[in-house]
């Protein structure tokens, strides 16, 4: 089976300085993928290559076979990945019926089956669907994030630490929603902070530091290595 | 002073300046909220809109009640066509870069004007018009005209905003640019679509200012001051806010007279806008603060 | 025209070269290196003439002074005055963005227009304040006037070398920190309201300095001397075109600025006097034109700001995107 999104060889960064040095990972259809580390590793910068949000001077990104290294950020949307950013990731005066309708912007025709496959994975929102986000409670909020990325159907969800800053309670509920969107066959990609938790949780995982691959292996595996424990637990 | 004479000489042209000021103060408010920077020209360009109206009534020898929408498409195609040309280079400065190039678009839009229709005043209609009595209550048509106006086409923006699609965009880039972006709204449509608001309602207001008392060359730039205090005062990027905030400085500026020399009436609007930014800088109903 | 004639006439436009160039000095110290928005350019100027007008002038009925004071004092009083009326709407105005600078810079203006015309106590209303002596004004015609271009040059050399010697020391590379990334400049814990508050104070002081010069050349002022959207807007001009964050580029620009001004005033006398009035809003046109063409095509100025070390590779991304942190 041929991976969903691969990221090869990537080298880049904001501005002049480069934060990934030689970042190759890979996505198959239907799994989550986990990219931990400690802070400062360039976690959430992988991210945003994919999403041609920062120079990249070397290597290359495919999804689904297509080179998509140098398309702004609407076409790459379009082609059917999705980003929900860790903060400021939703529209805090608009309702989330609103929010939804934004995320769905591109798409032409009727919105309500996109409507009723977001609301029957989070049946809160759809009590509160009037409500203007900003009001909501922290995983609320999150929830509509991830909601209004799911409107296009995209095939790769991005989510940037979704979990930071949620009570455990929360955290929990989080990783059981990005479960059941990959049993939709939406394959998902995120950021964690909580490495043991979303090692625990995910497929696969990569561990990343000082902006190079380090470690890669299923979720388990990692946990078992003594040196990636060490990164997070020992030191 | 008896509560009539209250009424018919502070509170209903304070109402009706209210009004006209409400019509620039909206634009002036999306565009803060949506493209982030104070428009300077936004009074000139509503002294254009009244003297488009002007030249619509002499030429075609129409009402100018009926100048009205042709001096609004015209006014708001025009703001498009100043954004095109004079700000959409600058979008990738400092905000602030757009803010100087507004205030010598201010200059030239004046100078077109004063070049085309000199300095002199003028005015829509000769002869002076007397109010209507209802029931103690002096009121006269064009002052009806006036604040109908601002609440249909504020309505009707409203509406949009709310109920369309791409009212939604707006709202949307207003509220998050980056998140609007990432969702794949057009960034350029919804700023064309601004400036035809604000350019639209622009027009209106310096219409109204013209029809109210009448036309001169520096009565737009007179309005900037008010207008912005309006929109701060309602707080940036609430369009309803702009119209509450436009009441407040109109009535604010008429009754300041029975306190202060009437010289100094257009310091009301400078007065409020310091004292907002003072106590409460996102404004009564709780707008941005850039 | 006979060679006494012109040399009179270059006379004439040196000293308002000089004049020009201090005020946009000041406004180099508040735009070039702090990044504060003033638009009431013509505000600070109008009271910093005023203010010296009364206390220079001899003592006159019907209105408060004037108190026939040393032209050194005048001028003192008129950078105090200036500063007096910046320290508040600096103070509100500066904790936001300089959008808000801009719009209250109007009002302050605005106010001041309507102070001048309205309070005749204070300066004489329409009529304005004459009487107002020269430094130097006893002298023959072409000698006073050549004295007093030494004094005004003499001011604006003194005032160049202490603005170059601020920029350069600390003070200077810290307001341009603060300018060009203020978040960081926080985070270093940085003063950087206060720091805003000075420079917006220093700039106002040397426009109020500016007026009285323009004051005591005239003799007089009146609320007809300066018309406040065209005296703003030259200065402004004159500080884009000849660099902003570059004291020379500031002083280049207000000769060329102010020549190029003169020059088309000659050259639209010329024209029969039924489009005279016309010419004059299509300089202004122009003018505006100008801005707009020098922000899109040279928008660093004739003399662009030098770059010192501390500035090298700052705000230079090659590629932003939203959500870029």
């Amino acid at each position: 089976m041929s991976a969903l999104l691969s990221m090869e060889n990537l080298t880049g960064g904001y501005g002049d300085a480069d934060v990934l040095e030689d970042v190759s990972l890979h996505v198959d259809p239907d799994e989550i993928v986990v990219i931990v580390g400690p802070n400062g590793a360039g976690k959430s910068t992988a991210m945003k290559s994919v999403f041609g949000l920062l120079t990249i001077r070397g290597g290359r990104m495919l999804f689904d076979g297509e080179d998509i290294t140098t398309w702004a950020p609407n076409r790459i949307v379009q082609r059917g990945i999705c980003y929900v950013p860790q903060v400021d990731n939703i529209f805090r005066e608009m309702s989330i019926h609103e929010n939804l309708e934004m995320g769905g912007f591109l798409k032409k025709g009727d919105l309500s089956a996109a409507y009723d496959r977001v609301y029957t994975l989070f049946p809160d929102l759809k009590e509160r669907r009037k409500t203007p986000a900003g009001r909501l409670s922290g995983g609320q909020r999150q929830m509509v994030a991830m909601g209004r990325a799911l409107m296009l159907d995209p095939k790769l969800l991005l989510l940037d630490e979704p979990t930071a800053g949620l009570s455990p309670k929360y955290m929990e509920q989080i990783f059981e929603i990005c479960r059941d969107v990959r049993d939709t066959g939406v394959a998902i990609l995120l950021v964690e902070q909580h490495a043991k938790q979303a090692l625990a949780f995910a497929d696969r995982g990569y561990v990343l530091a000082a902006g190079r691959n380090r470690h890669e292996g299923s979720g388990a595996d990692l946990l078992a290595d003594r040196e990636v424990a060490e990164m997070f637990l020992g030191g | 002073m008896d509560i009539l004479e209250l009424v018919n000489f502070y509170i209903i042209p304070g109402i009706v300046l209210g009004s006209i000021y409400a019509l620039g103060a909206v634009g002036i408010t999306l565009v803060f909220a949506i493209l982030r920077y104070a428009h300077l020209a936004h009074g000139d360009l509503a002294t254009l809109g009244a003297f488009v109206a002007l030249a619509c009534v002499t030429a075609l020898g129409i009402s100018p009640l009926l100048a009205l929408p042709m001096a609004i498409v015209a006014t708001a195609a025009v703001a498009v066509g100043i954004d095109k040309v004079f700000y959409e280079h600058l979008r990738n400065r400092p905000k602030i870069v757009t803010v100087m190039a507004s205030l010598g678009v201010a200059l030239m839009i004046r100078s077109v004007i004063q070049v085309v229709w000199g300095v002199d005043t003028q005015t829509y209609s000769r002869g002076i018009v007397r109010p209507e009595d209802y029931f103690g209550l002096r009121i006269r048509d064009r002052e009806f005209y006036t604040v109908f106006a601002m609440l249909l086409l504020v309505g009707g923006l409203q509406l949009f905003l709310t109920r369309t699609k791409w009212g939604k965009a707006m709202r949307a880039m207003s509220d998050n640019p980056n998140l609007a972006l990432l969702s794949g709204i057009d960034n350029k449509k919804v700023v064309m679509l601004t400036w035809l608001v604000a350019g639209g309602l622009c027009a209106a207001a310096g219409y109204f200012l013209g029809l109210n008392t009448e036309l001169k060359s520096l009565m737009g730039w007179s309005m900037l001051l008010p207008m912005f205090a309006a929109a701060i005062l309602g707080g940036v990027g609430r369009v309803e806010g702009a119209v509450l905030g436009g009441l407040v400085v109109g009535i604010a500026e008429e009754l300041s007279v029975l306190w202060i020399p009437s010289e100094y009436k257009a310091a009301m609007a400078f007065v409020i806008l310091l004292f907002m930014l003072l106590v409460r800088p996102t404004g009564l109903l709780k707008g941005k603060v850039l | 025209m006979e060679i006494l004639g012109l040399v009179n006439y270059a006379l004439y436009m040196a000293i308002f070269i000089a004049i020009y160039a201090l005020l946009a000095l000041g406004l180099n110290i508040q735009w070039g290196f702090a990044g504060l928005f003033n638009a009431g350019i013509a505000g600070f100027f109008a009271v910093g003439a005023y203010t010296s007008a009364i206390l220079t002038s001899p003592a006159a009925d019907g209105r408060i002074g004037g108190f026939d004071l040393h032209f050194t004092i005048g001028w003192i009083g008129a950078m105090v005055a200036a500063a007096l009326v910046a320290w508040p709407i600096g103070k509100i105005c500066l904790r936001f963005r300089s959008d808000y600078l801009a719009i209250a810079s109007i009002g302050v203006a605005e106010i001041i227009r309507l102070v001048i015309k309205s309070e005749a106590e204070l300066t004489n209303g329409a009529r304005g304040i004459s009487n107002i002596p020269r430094p130097a004004g006893d002298f023959g015609y072409m000698e006073s006037q050549i004295a007093y271009l030494a004094l005004v040059l003499g001011v604006l050399i003194v005032v160049y070398l202490l603005v170059e010697r601020q920029f350069n020391a600390p003070w200077g590379r810290m307001m341009r920190a603060i300018r060009d990334n203020e978040d960081a400049a926080r985070a270093m814990g940085k003063n950087v309201e206060f720091r805003r508050l000075e420079a917006f104070i220093f700039g106002s002081a040397l426009m109020g300095l500016g007026g009285a010069l323009f004051a005591h050349f005239n003799r007089s002022i009146t609320p007809e001397a300066i018309d406040p959207m065209v005296a703003t807007f030259l200065v402004w001009i004159m500080l884009i075109l000849g660099g902003s964050g570059n004291n020379r580029g500031a002083i280049l620009g207000a000769a060329v600025v102010w020549i190029i001004w003169s020059v088309s005033e000659i050259a639209t006398d010329q024209l029969p006097h039924e489009y005279a009035v016309q010419a004059k809003y299509i300089r202004l046109f122009l003018i505006g034109l100008m801005l707009q063409l020098v922000l899109r095509f040279r928008p660093e100025g004739l003399l662009p700001e030098p770059l010192r070390g501390d500035l090298n590779g700052r705000g230079r991304n090659t590629k932003s995107g939203p959500a870029n942190q």
